[in-house]
């Protein structure tokens, strides 16, 4: 039972962080890496239908539940624990290894989770763990971010938690289920609490709010952990929610306005995630198996090619110490790896032939075609252009081209760096050349062939011209310093008001309060500290309290005595 | 750009116009496949409109000062 338990792949990377500070120092970035090989080992090795249950007052928990989606998810999330890993390989702050293994463990735990409430304390783990990659970068702005993240996260957690309790109450069950459309208010409360972490539109501020604030190579955890666990619950329980496709679609095209209206590059990339989690919420909306297929290996991808995209923006923020585009161009002399690096993920996440965008991006396009819903189609499709105009043109032309070069001074970067950012690049290229390993792994059977050629006549079609246009526009893209308001402008606004009245109001009232006890017991202990100035007021002598021991101790007993004879005559 | 690097993405343009009249002439599982270049028309269109739509929302609607949220 208990050796099921910790093989969990989830606990497997939970147990590593109590093992990490037990080691030396200079072990523990490479012991690090030794969890998530272990958990993927452990993940290959679990066979479909595997299960791991227990029982917690009362309830049936079923800790760990395998089938193909599952496995899927779970592959991914501890290859990108590794990967990311390698990344942070030359960090030594134990706080921030420590968050990420839970991190991961978390996001893995949420995989594999076979009842609600398992479920739910995975979910509050990764909110909880994730918050300290944002705090890590130790700025006040830093600081700030993460508690506001902490704060939607916690409350999303809460609905969800509302959800699932609500769920318990009227059908006595928490093991994991499929709600059809709209089935309960139970079944809605927990679709808002998963769309929180979704970043669903228009519950996604969180997102661009706090990535781009977290340390280097925190960002890079959180790129993939997150949205993508949701992305997970979404297929699982909620496919074939109508209002999904709608939101996906509406999500797809502002987040792609957005990284246009941006100019900070992990803002841009930030806000990139909600456009590219809206392709997979379009599919799950749609709710076909091969709609169903996309969204799971759209995820998949994506978490590969975005957290390489993250990786290279990261190591221009390391090297140069700056992401914002005004102050970058010219790089591609001094960063020139990064650049290859960076633009692998950029084709691959506009969907380039070739590469792993382009297996998945068009499943999920095509199967809302299919679906008959040619406008969700055409839709995507624009949010795609968008895409490639932002991270796959914008973003590196204005950071490695634009200028012939720079003054600016380069920082080497740890090699670390280009063997993570190298293993995430051959795996874009490798899932883009060979798309049948990762179509085995996908919860539906399928034969679809993305290799056509109405395939590679659409993407150059459309790649083709929107470089065009990038082109042609491309001064009107250029960096400036600029901060974009968005939906969180309606907490962070009134954030000083509320904070006013429900925090500093309620502790004026608490230090007054204190204050004014405090003064009124000094003014009593001074009056009554020597009670012969009470008992003999008419001399004028001063009372000095040994002088008076003997007789005072007489009158203190015998007072001491009277009220003990009351206490026993009122006792018996 | 150089000239020779726009004269291969010329190439590569024409080569997939001609592909669309020759592979896919009977090609008609959505309702644009009857519109020629409709993909190249429909991407450079969309390109254009998120520029401009983009540019417009954060002219009038959302942009700021970097420091609007610390004053």
């Amino acid at each position: 039972m208990i050796a099921e338990i910790i093989t969990i792949p989830g606990i497997i990377l939970i147990l590593g962080a109590f093992i990490l500070p037990l080691l030396p120092e200079k072990l523990r970035s490479t012991v690090f890496l030794i969890f998530p090989i272990a958990a993927l080992a452990v993940i290959f090795g679990r066979p479909d239908g595997y299960e791991v249950s227990g029982s917690l007052a009362g309830l049936e928990l079923v800790l760990m539940q395998v089938d193909s989606l599952s496995r899927l998810f779970g592959i991914i999330f501890a290859a990108t624990a590794l990967i990311a890993g390698i990344y942070a390989w030359h960090i030594k702050e134990l706080g921030q290894q420590l968050a990420a293994l839970v991190y991961a463990g978390g996001a893995i735990g949420v995989t594999y989770a076979g009842d609600f409430f398992t479920l739910l304390v995975f979910w509050e783990l990764m909110a909880v763990s994730s918050t300290w990659l944002v705090w890590a970068r130790r700025t006040a702005e830093s600081d700030a971010a993460g508690m506001r993240y902490l704060i939607f996260h916690v409350l999303g957690g809460g609905i969800l938690l509302a959800g699932i309790l609500w769920h318990l109450a009227s059908t006595g069950s928490i093991a994991i289920t499929m709600f059809s459309d709209l089935e309960s208010t139970a079944a809605i409360l927990m679709l808002i609490g998963v769309a929180i972490n979704a970043a669903v539109i228009p519950l996604h501020a969180w997102l661009p709010d706090a990535y781009p604030k977290a340390t280097i190579t925190g960002a890079v955890f959180m790129s993939a952990f997150t949205t993508k666990s949701a992305v997970y619950v979404l297929i699982r329980v909620f496919p074939g929610w109508e209002l999904l496709t709608w939101f996906g679609v509406a999500m797809a095209i502002y987040g792609v306005l957005y990284a246009v209206i941006c100019k900070d590059m992990r803002e841009i990339l930030a806000y990139h995630i909600v456009s590219q989690v809206g392709f997979m919420v379009a599919g799950i909306g749609v709710g076909t198996e091969m709609a169903l297929n996309g969204s799971a290996a759209h995820a998949y991808s994506h978490i590969l090619y975005k957290s390489l995209m993250f990786m290279g923006a990261g190591a221009v923020l390391y090297a140069t110490g700056t992401t914002k585009l005004v102050e970058l161009g010219g790089l591609k002399k001094k960063m020139r790896w990064t650049m290859l690096l960076y633009m692998v993920g950029a084709f691959s996440i506009s969907g380039l032939p070739l590469f792993n965008g382009f297996i998945s991006k068009a499943m999920t396009v095509d199967a809302a075609g299919y679906a008959g819903n040619e406008t969700v189609m055409l839709l995507l499709i624009l949010a795609g252009v968008g895409t490639f105009l932002s991270v796959g043109l914008k973003l590196p032309y204005f950071t490695w081209f634009d200028k012939e070069d720079t003054d600016i001074e380069v920082q080497p970067l740890p090699v670390n760096m280009y063997i993570a950012m190298g293993m995430a690049a051959f795996l874009c290229i490798f899932y883009g050349l060979f798309p049948n390993t990762l179509y085995i792994y996908l919860p539906f059977e399928t034969d679809y062939q993305p290799f056509t050629v109405y395939h590679f006549v659409e993407i150059t079609q459309i790649a083709l011209l929107t470089f065009a246009g990038f082109w042609l526009y491309r001064k009107k893209l250029a960096g400036e310093r600029i901060l974009a308001l968005d939906v969180d402008w309606f907490y962070r606004v009134p954030a000083p008001f509320f904070r006013r009245v429900f925090v500093n109001a309620i502790d004026d009232l608490f230090d007054w309060t204190e204050k004014t006890v405090h003064n009124f017991a000094i003014r009593i202990s001074g009056q009554f500290n020597n009670p012969m100035e009470w008992l003999n007021p008419f001399s004028k002598k001063e009372h000095q309290a040994r002088t008076y021991s003997p007789p005072m101790d007489v009158i203190m007993v015998f007072v001491l005595f009277v009220t003990l004879i009351f206490g026993l005559f009122l006792i018996l | 750009m150089k000239n020779w690097q726009w004269i291969v993405l010329g190439i590569l343009f024409l080569t997939t116009i001609v592909l669309e009249f020759t592979v896919l002439a009977d090609y008609d599982s959505h309702w644009w496949n009857a519109i020629p270049a409709f993909y190249a028309i429909w991407g450079f269109l969309s390109c254009l409109a998120i520029i401009y739509v983009a540019k417009f929302i954060s002219k009038n609607i959302v942009k700021r000062d970097p420091d609007y949220y610390d004053r």
